[in-house]
């Protein structure tokens, strides 16, 4: 079962027409209270009114009847009195009984003699109503009331006319008052609070097409309010919807700029992914076709053309690489790339070709403990172009070093240091800056592919000069102990 | 009082109407041709409550019918007593008056008889002892110790007749009865014993026939415990010493001769009486000697 919510949280086209219906209701009660005390009071008085006359006309009657204690005659104004048609008085207060008892206590006549015989006592529930202080008394819950006259003459008490009254009829105009005033009251409250409730609904419903467009925007369609519901409401609700309007127009055009960007950037890096693609393929090219020269010169030499063979395949194989390496990235490939050291290795015989013409010595310390859970393509294609671009800062003769482990802190580490007058400061900031970096030119084309691949590998890079001169471009990646490498991020695959 | 004028009647009253249009106009002529009559020339008639009610159709019908008759207006006069008509019969204040036979014996040397009532074919009636219909009583012993109404101390069957029983039994009604009371009307005894005020009754059984024919619901709430011998019914008096005179005469005529008028005929019905006869004094004999044994026994 549901729990009802805290009030404070009701609908308002619930609440208003409960409030109403409440405010009406403790109204109507407050007013029926006041009517009907009203009318109890003035019932009281009419009583007290219609008992006097009545009593003021028996008690002229009976005096001389009194004085001789003549029963027949006491009896005959008691009989006829009681007999006459008391018209609309007798249908809200009809006499029960009337009688007339001498100062001992003595019934000398009542209208009903079976029940007060001549001469007997009168009754001991009667009595206290022959003592009462007041001449009227009223027992609701019995519907009767009862009211006395002393009759005297002279001085002299004669005797006392008591009469009883059933005010069933008094009675039953107050029921019939109280139940007409709950009913009139039930259905105006019934009534007004329906009214609240369509009034308050026809008053929400703009706030319900604001909601409604409010939640498009939301999901992601910005639609303006058509003008129809535009047209419907008053002045407040009509500014309220231009307004919004007004900002769901700014808000499409600024999506559709953002769109235009994003479409401009995407062919952008497409142009860029190119030039990358064509630097990642040119560099085993050099190597490829130094290794074929030699078969053309050294040929005959069996362990130069295996040799020369061997380094034409790994080139091919690089640029089979390089390519699975792109399609892999661009395509969002899934699946697992371990690095195993000669994976790493690899890449020396790609870099050989710029190393070599260019005499420098490569210092090669691959410390990789084995298979390392990291997307082995990706940190070769780094390590590719930093050795790239470190063979080509470093002055002829020169040394290149490349370090690659894993630390004790679940890192892999890869280092590569050159002599070289040291990374220029705008090349940094496009390899921290990672794939955020501003279009970097052709001249940082290496660097910028680098970011990117590190930060969809989710690694940091750190930038030291060496004391002696040169750069050391550290790579730092996570290594996940499972085969689950991370996805790269969808807008690197715009 | 609802008594229904009877067919025969009514085409008599027809033809009288005629008569009567006739009649008024030659006495608005004598009116007119002779000086007015003076007051003391009315024709004065006393009623007591013997009659079931002041009834204005009864009493006009008969006093149209008294008025045609004689020869000068009449005048009914009425009180609440039998004993306030009997004295102004007495002083010379009536001419004539319907009373009881009880005051007519009492008085039976100054009173002589005009005429009287036939019920039932004979001048006679009787007396009911009655009850309130819940009692158990079946004859007078059983209404010992309770509330007794009496009509009037002067009515035969409406205090005499009972008075004798209690009498012959050598009781007063103040002995018998735990209370007793005068109703001055035999119609309010019934109504006191119907509605229990009173337990027994003294009352005419002329009038309690005729009540329980005209008011069933109040009769039924009372029943006969025990009817007296059939005595003179009440009769119409004069004072003996006007007995001959021309309008009592004329009076005595326009009594006796009711059934053949439709007034007349109009007061007879609604009294349930066949007419009017003239009657020895002797009819009254029976009420005499219960009289006398009450004075003698009081």
């Amino acid at each position: 079962m549901r729990r009802l919510p805290h009030p404070a949280n009701w609908p308002l086209t619930v609440a208003v027409p409960l409030l109403v219906a409440g405010l009406m209701a403790a109204v109507a009660s407050g007013v029926s209270w006041i009517v009907l005390a009203r009318l109890e009071e003035d019932q009281g008085a009419y009583l007290r009114q219609l008992a006097a006359t009545h009593l003021d006309g028996l008690a002229v009657a009976l005096q001389p009847h009194l004085i001789r204690q003549d029963v027949w005659e006491a009896f005959d104004v008691l009989d006829r009195t009681s007999r006459r048609d008391g018209g609309i008085a007798a249908r809200f207060a009809a006499a029960r009984f009337a009688l007339v008892t001498l100062p001992d206590g003595s019934v000398l006549a009542a209208s009903d003699p079976l029940a007060f015989p001549v001469g007997a006592p009168l009754p001991a529930v009667l009595r206290p109503r022959l003592e009462a202080p007041d001449e009227l008394v009223i027992d609701e819950p019995g519907r009767l009331a009862w009211s006395r006259r002393r009759v005297e003459a002279g001085g002299v008490p004669l005797g006392t006319v008591l009469v009883e009254m059933d005010i069933g009829g008094l009675l039953d105009v107050r029921r019939h008052a109280l139940t007409t005033l709950v009913a009139i009251n039930a259905g105006l409250t019934l009534t007004l609070a329906a009214l609240g409730y369509a009034l308050v609904r026809r008053l929400l419903r703009p706030i319900r097409v604001l909601d409604a467009y409010v939640e498009r925007i939301r999901t992601g369609r910005v639609e303006p309010i058509p003008a129809r519901f535009i047209a419907g409401e008053g002045s407040e609700f009509g500014r309220l919807f231009r307004r919004f309007n007004a900002m769901a127009e700014a808000l499409a055009e600024r999506e559709a700029l953002a769109a235009r960007l994003a479409a401009e950037e995407k062919l952008a890096l497409l142009g860029r992914l190119a030039s990358g693609m064509a630097h990642e393929v040119n560099n085993p090219l050099g190597g490829m076709l130094m290794a074929l020269d030699t078969l053309k010169h050294h040929g005959d030499d069996p362990g130069i053309r295996s040799q020369s063979a061997g380094l034409v395949e790994r080139g091919l194989k690089g640029i089979g690489a390089v390519v699975r390496a792109a399609l892999l990235a661009y395509k969002e490939a899934p699946g697992v790339i371990g690095l195993t050291p000669e994976d790493l290795d690899d890449v020396r015989h790609l870099a050989l070709h710029d190393i070599q013409r260019r005499r420098l010595r490569l210092v090669w310390k691959n410390d990789l403990p084995g298979w390392v859970g990291v997307d082995g393509a990706a940190v070769r294609q780094m390590a590719l172009n930093l050795l790239l671009n470190a063979s080509r800062a470093s002055p002829v003769g020169g040394e290149v070093r490349l370090e690659a482990n894993v630390g004790d802190d679940g890192h892999l580490r890869l280092t590569v240091r050159d002599q070289g007058p040291g990374l220029p400061a705008e090349m940094a900031d496009v390899l921290r800056a990672k794939g955020g970096a501003v279009s970097p030119g052709a001249r940082g084309l290496g660097l910028w592919t680098i970011a990117r691949l590190l930060e969809w590998a989710g690694g940091s890079v750190e930038i030291a000069g060496e004391p002696e001169g040169g750069t050391a471009i550290t790579l730092v990646l996570p290594v996940v102990e499972d085969a689950a490498l991370e996805r790269r991020p969808q807008d690197a695959a715009a | 009082m609802p008594a229904r004028t009877q067919a025969p009647c009514i085409a008599r009253e027809r033809g009288w109407n005629r008569r009567r249009v006739l009649g008024s106009l030659c006495a608005a002529g004598a009116s007119l041709a002779a000086p007015p009559v003076r007051a003391q020339t009315m024709f004065r008639f006393g009623l007591t409550p013997v009659f079931l009610d002041s009834d204005a159709r009864l009493l006009g019908a008969l006093e149209r019918h008294l008025t045609a008759r004689l020869t000068q207006p009449v005048a009914l006069v009425q009180r609440r007593t039998y004993q306030e008509i009997t004295t102004l019969l007495l002083a010379g204040q009536l001419d004539a008056a319907w009373i009881c036979g009880f005051p007519f014996v009492q008085y039976r040397d100054q009173l002589s008889l005009v005429a009287v009532p036939v019920y039932h074919g004979r001048p006679l009636y009787q007396s009911y002892l009655i009850a309130n219909a819940r009692e158990t009583a079946t004859d007078v012993e059983g209404l010992r110790g309770g509330v007794h109404a009496f009509s009037d101390p002067d009515s035969n069957s409406g205090f005499l007749v009972t008075r004798y029983e209690l009498a012959m039994r050598r009781e007063t009604p103040a002995s018998f009865f735990r209370r007793f009371f005068f109703t001055y009307g035999h119609r309010n005894v019934v109504r006191a014993v119907a509605s229990g005020l009173a337990q027994s009754g003294s009352v005419d059984g002329y009038v309690w026939e005729v009540m329980a024919e005209v008011e069933p619901e109040l009769v039924a709430n009372t029943r006969v415990v025990r009817r007296s011998e059939w005595l003179g019914f009440p009769p119409v008096a004069c004072l003996t010493a006007r007995e001959d005179a021309p309008a009592l005469r004329a009076f005595g005529a326009a009594l006796t001769s009711m059934r053949d008028h439709p007034d007349g005929c109009e007061v007879l019905d609604m009294l349930r009486l066949d007419g009017f006869q003239t009657a020895p004094r002797t009819l009254f004999n029976p009420i005499t000697a219960m009289h006398d044994f009450v004075r003698t026994h009081a």
